[in-house]
């Protein structure tokens, strides 16, 4: 017995996996059968019926989402009778469905208007008045839209099968039916219910954040990493004038599926976060004055050089990428004797596992790079809220560097026994103002990077923002002064400095920059561990 | 008369107990030759048991007309998961009443079904799921399987014979669609009921996830009978694709509507003219729906010849469903009477399918806008057309049911549809 | 064979020319009184859910009911599935079925409280509201259709004063209109609580409507 069948699909044959459904196998060859009902994370029903296809020898047409591949099965999922199908379900939808895609939110993805567009009717012929059923709050950030609604059910499957937390369901039948909570008990509370806007077909579910805020196709979207804890779901970055406007989960099956948690996804107004560090300035309190880079980093070079031997004391960041605290690391070394490498991080008491997906987890750590931090030598000081822990930094008389941690919790004493401070943060802060230094680097959304997740995979973010004013990714200023330092070549990206990471960092061995691409690499296992 | 519906030329072998009070006790069942299948199906075993529905070509009565001993021999042998036999007694297609009369006047007759076919398929439980409105009739029942219960018929070890057969009467709550076998099993089980995807069929993944045969009252009635005669008894009566006999319920214009037994391939024509007494009141037949309202509407002159056998209804253009035949005469406004049915078929749709939940409300509407005198031409054409897409797309077969008498009713009576289009466009015009 | 009604045997008052009685034709003595706790478990799913008395207030599985609804959980091999029996024994205390009845009964099968709503509303027989104290449901459908069935449900609505699916002023009667009740051959056929009235013509109304009143004390 073999584990693969092949057959053939609109006259391209093609071997699948036993068990793969005709849906997934005409994927192979590029064919997408449309569907609505179906879902990649979810059970299939086979109710929205747009999915049949012509199965030779079979009397009726067969939906292809549960209809499984068989040796020498002649498929057709564009012969004359799956396409009148598929016109008929089309127009069926649209006998109630308004056309109100200039005010909804789900105009320009909203796979209804693309299918009609492709294959639909160019004329509906139903003369009825449109059903109204308007539209309803289902708490938390979920508005649904009755009229919209096309019945597909992934919302209540979602709740019922990967949340496992069946709050949604059908209410009444026929043509009567719509999707509702319990009364007046709705979303509001549940920790994954944001999914529910991201997998409806139409603008049925919408986000209440995100409502009207944006159209879709004025949207760039940026494969990254969400942040906000160290899970570090796949996410993709919705940007539009140079703002995040919203996060979207991006598949990807080792680490959050097709989800992410609704903490994740809420969070994200910080980086759009005004009052940046824009420009470079030297000098303390009263004489701080604004220099380019240039000659702030010359300058640096020097006094870095002159000084080495020094005692150094480094605080760095679990939100900063590997690329800038291994750099930071490195500079830090060349400087002199590096007495304390520490950073503070924020945990949550409870973590909140998604139980049908249960890879995904919100940690308790809610930082991104908390765990890549660890691996390249830093340690976790303060408590759970970020605070404290800092007391024997704050009055060093070494060499202070300070990456990506506002010290809010610090006064403006901070640093001031320092022989040299530098400071590289997104913003300002009161404690840098004995600074030698301040150099604005910038976010994880304005630059190339990667983190480590709590799983050990690392996982690399793009660019998704323009930095504001002159700041730079931390890698590229801090990897500048390390090369300089070191007497090695400047790394012009972040694939650079990775590299140079991965040959300094035992625990990165054998991963490449490519190798990583969209979807992230696993640390060997000991690394983890070890 | 102890009975409104007896005629002389019936053969009634299901219906013998009908309008007897007697028959709905152990004792009185028991003398009319009931608990005799049983015992012998328990005498001859599992295998034979089947052999013997088989033998008799019984055909399931609840519309589909699938064989009952090969759906009975499709169940798995072994004996690891539970089994079970669910009594299909949510009778509501339009028309059909047949069901009401075996459980109210003989419910011995269903209870001894159950546990041929509960015996036949190795299941321990029987589920009898009755229609939520059945409310007097399954009060009968239910003293009858308390009944059965006490005298050792039900339960465990029924009869002495070491097998252990129990029996739950599950009361539904309105809705069309739980007559649907899958339907059925999810409305079992608790949920909404809404029909699954075959694959995997019943036998394999029923009820509660186990190995299940869903079988109609009606069918279920019979195999005591076949049972304790033999298949090759059943099968004097009938005909070759379609042995034994059946219920037919008449209803609509004739002078004595009614259940009447008869073997199957019965001429239409007889039934309605003699046994049911003629239409009424000089008028002339128009048109007839035989097979309950999910099947084709047959005009008067379809209706000449057929004789009421699964082959026969075939031939004459329709399907012989559950033989309800309907009868309507030349006062019957067609249109109305489809826009009726399509606003049940729109009520019932469990809504699902996006074809049969859509479809089904469009039409009704279209329907409705003809018979207000607001019709066009073009909407015949519609109609046919959301009638054909209807067809063959759904999960289950609801939709199907609608489309079939739209389509047969432009078909065939065209003129009806036509003269409210152009009486609506006179009154427009005006 | 003339034209003149024929009449089935359908209730009391219409049993024509037959010998039988109208506790005959519904097995009403046959039956007897109906236990509250369900009798033997295997039918103590099956008992009528739709009564003259109804207290929306009523505590739900206490006493007998409990004991019924303990024997109904035997029954299933899961909780869910017990959900309709429920469901059913809820309406047959209180009448309908409101959202705190829902609430109660999800908690007691340890089912979400939004899947009991749409399994509720999947039903037809579940009331959602209060309902009078008969509800009268008329069959429209196709075979009593035809032989008038428009017109039994009108006389219904003339003779309650009340617009359909209303209540009338006196809380006696709710008029809706059914699907087939599957007692075609005895059109028009009416479901009213849980017993049939069958062959009723527009004339026999106010009758079924008077015996009703009379009768609104016995709990049918």
């Amino acid at each position: 017995m073999t584990d693969t069948v092949t057959l053939t699909i609109d006259g391209h044959e093609v071997t699948v996996p036993k068990g793969t459904s005709l849906l997934h196998a005409a994927e192979t060859l590029g064919t997408e059968v449309p569907h609505y009902c179906y879902h990649p994370g979810l059970t299939a029903p086979a109710q929205c019926r747009i999915c049949l296809v012509e199965v030779e020898g079979a009397p009726k047409l067969q939906p292809s989402c549960v209809t499984m591949a068989q040796d020498g099965q002649v498929v057709h999922t564009d012969s004359p009778a799956a396409k009148r199908m598929r016109q008929g379900v089309l127009e069926f939808y649209l006998v109630n469905h308004p056309l109100d895609c200039p005010i909804c939110d789900m105009s320009g993805e909203c796979m209804l208007q693309d299918y009609v567009f492709d294959e639909g009717r160019e004329k509906g012929r139903s003369r009825e008045p449109k059903r109204v059923f308007g539209r309803d709050d289902f708490g938390g950030d979920v508005l649904y839209y009755g009229d919209r609604c096309v019945m597909c059910t992934r919302c209540v499957r979602f709740m019922d099968e990967v949340a496992r937390d069946s709050r949604l369901t059908v209410v009444e039948r026929g043509s009567r039916a719509v999707i509702d909570t319990f009364f007046d008990r709705g979303l509001e509370g549940a920790s994954f219910a944001g999914n529910v806007v991201d997998i409806c077909p139409v603008g049925a579910l919408v986000s209440k954040d995100f409502l009207h805020k944006a159209r879709a196709w004025d949207l760039d979207h940026t494969p990254s990493v969400c942040p906000n804890c160290s899970q570090g779901c796949n996410i993709e970055l919705h940007t539009r004038d140079n703002l995040v406007q919203r996060l979207k989960p991006r598949e990807n099956q080792e680490v959050n599926g097709h989800w992410m948690c609704d903490y994740g996804r809420a969070n994200y107004e910080w980086m759009n976060r005004p009052g940046r560090l824009e420009e470079p300035a030297a000098g303390r309190g009263a004489k701080r004055r604004r220099v380019d880079w240039k000659s702030a980093l010359e300058h640096l070079f020097v006094q870095l050089r002159a000084g080495v031997g020094a005692e150094v004391k480094v605080v760095g960041s679990a939100a900063a990428s590997n690329e800038a605290l291994a750099a930071l690391a490195a500079v830090a070394g060349e400087a002199g004797e590096v007495s304390s490498r520490v950073f503070r991080s924020p945990r949550a008491a409870d973590e909140v596992p998604l139980p049908g997906f249960p890879l995904l987890v919100r940690r308790h750590d809610l930082a991104p790079n908390v765990d890549g931090a660890g691996l390249l030598g830093f340690e976790r000081t303060g408590d759970d809220e970020a605070k404290g822990g800092l007391e024997d930094v704050a009055g060093h008389d070494g060499v202070l560097f300070v990456l990506g941690d506002e010290l809010a919790d610090r006064n403006e004493d901070f640093g001031a026994a320092a022989g040299l401070y530098v400071y590289l943060g997104a913003f300002d802060s009161p404690a840098a103002r004995n600074a030698d230094y301040v150099l604005p680097v910038t976010t994880f959304a304005e630059e190339e990077g990667s983190f480590v997740n709590a799983q050990g995979r690392v996982q690399r973010y793009r660019q998704g923002l323009q930095s504001p004013g002159s700041a730079r990714p931390a890698w590229l200023v801090l990897g500048a002064l390390a090369a300089a330092l070191g007497g090695h070549g400047t790394p012009a990206t972040a694939a650079d400095v990775f590299a140079g990471l991965v040959a300094a960092h035992a625990a990165f061995a054998g991963l490449t920059w490519d190798a990583l691409g969209d979807r992230g690499a696993a640390l060997r296992t000991e690394a983890v561990h070890g | 008369m102890a009975y409104p519906y007896r005629h002389e030329s019936e053969t009634r072998i299901l219906s013998e107990g009908f309008g007897d009070p007697a028959a709905r006790t152990v004792a009185g069942w028991k003398a009319m030759g009931g608990y005799a299948g049983i015992a012998r199906a328990l005498e001859i075993g599992r295998e034979a048991t089947i052999d013997e529905v088989k033998a008799s070509g019984l055909r399931g009565r609840g519309g589909a007309g699938f064989p009952t001993g090969l759906k009975w021999s499709f169940m798995p042998k072994d004996a690891r998961r539970p089994h079970y036999l669910l009594c299909n007694a949510d009778e509501s297609e339009p028309g059909t009443f047949k069901d009401r009369e075996i459980i109210r006047w003989t419910p011995h007759q269903l209870i001894e079904g159950c546990l041929v076919g509960s015996y036949a398929i190795g299941a321990a439980h029987c589920y009898i799921y009755l229609r939520g409105e059945f409310f007097e009739s399954t009060q009968v029942l239910a003293r009858a399987l308390e009944e059965a219960y006490d005298k050792g018929l039900v339960g465990r070890d029924i009869m002495g014979s070491g097998v252990d057969i129990d029996m739950t009467l599950h009361v539904g709550a309105g809705a069309y669609i739980c007559g649907e076998e899958t339907g059925l099993m999810s409305s079992l089980e608790g949920r909404r009921g809404e029909p699954r995807v075959k694959p995997p069929f019943p036998a394999a993944v029923g009820a509660f996830g186990m190995p299940s045969t869903i079988n109609n009252v009606e069918t279920l009635a019979a195999t005591p009978h076949i049972l304790r005669h033999g298949g090759e008894w059943y099968r004097q009566w009938g005909t070759d694709k379609s042995p034994g006999t059946k219920l037919f319920c008449v209803s609509g214009h004739v002078r004595k509507p009614g259940n009447y037994e008869f073997p199957l391939g019965f001429p239409m024509m007889e039934l309605i003219e003699d046994v049911c007494g003629g239409i009424p009141n000089g008028r002339a037949l128009k048109a007839v729906i035989p097979g309950g309202s999910s099947v084709p509407i047959m005009s008067a002159d379809d209706c000449r010849e057929c004789s009421l056998c699964y082959e026969g209804v075939e031939a004459a253009g329709s399907m012989l469903g559950c033989a309800s035949v309907i009868v309507m005469d030349d006062t019957t406004d067609i249109v109305k009477q489809v826009r009726r049915m399509a606003y049940f078929y729109a009520h019932e749709s469990c809504g699902q399918c996006t074809p049969c939940r859509e479809g089904t409300a469009w039409a009704t509407r279209i329907l409705r806008r003809i018979e207000d005198g607001r019709g066009t031409e073009d909407d015949l054409d519609t109609l046919i057309e959301i009638s054909e897409q209807m067809t063959g797309t759904t999960i289950c077969v609801l939709s199907d049911s609608l489309a079939m008498p739209i389509i047969s009713s432009i078909e065939k009576f065209r003129d009806d549809y036509l003269a409210l289009i152009r009486r609506g466009e006179r009154v427009g015009a005006a | 064979m003339s034209d003149a009604r024929f009449r089935n045997p359908g209730w009391a008052g219409n049993t024509g020319e037959f010998d039988l009685t109208e506790a005959d034709v519904r097995g009403s003595e046959f039956v007897g009184e109906q236990p509250l706790d369900g009798g033997h478990p295997g039918v103590a799913p099956s008992l009528p859910y739709m009564l003259v008395r109804k207290d929306p207030e009523a505590p739900l599985f206490e006493g007998p009911y409990l004991e019924r609804f303990e024997k109904i959980r035997t029954r299933y091999p899961t909780a869910r599935a017990a959900l309709i029996p429920a469901l059913n024994l809820a309406q047959e205390l209180r009448g309908h079925v409101s959202p705190e009845t829902m609430d109660e009964v999800a908690a007691l099968l340890g089912l979400s409280d939004a899947f009991v709503r749409g399994v509720a509303t999947f039903y037809t027989m579940y009331n959602k509201r209060p309902v009078g104290r008969f509800l009268i449901q008329v069959c429209t459908n196709i075979s009593c259709n035809i032989r008038g069935a428009d017109e039994v449900l009108a006389a219904f609505l003339e003779h309650t004063g009340t617009e359909l699916g209303e209540t009338s002023s006196d809380g006696d009667f709710t008029v809706a209109e059914a699907e087939c009740l599957a007692a075609c051959g005895f059109p028009t056929c009416v479901q009213i609580n849980s017993r049939y009235f069958e062959d009723v013509s527009v004339e026999d109304v106010p009758e079924v409507l008077a015996r009703l009143k009379r009768e609104v004390n016995d709990g049918f």
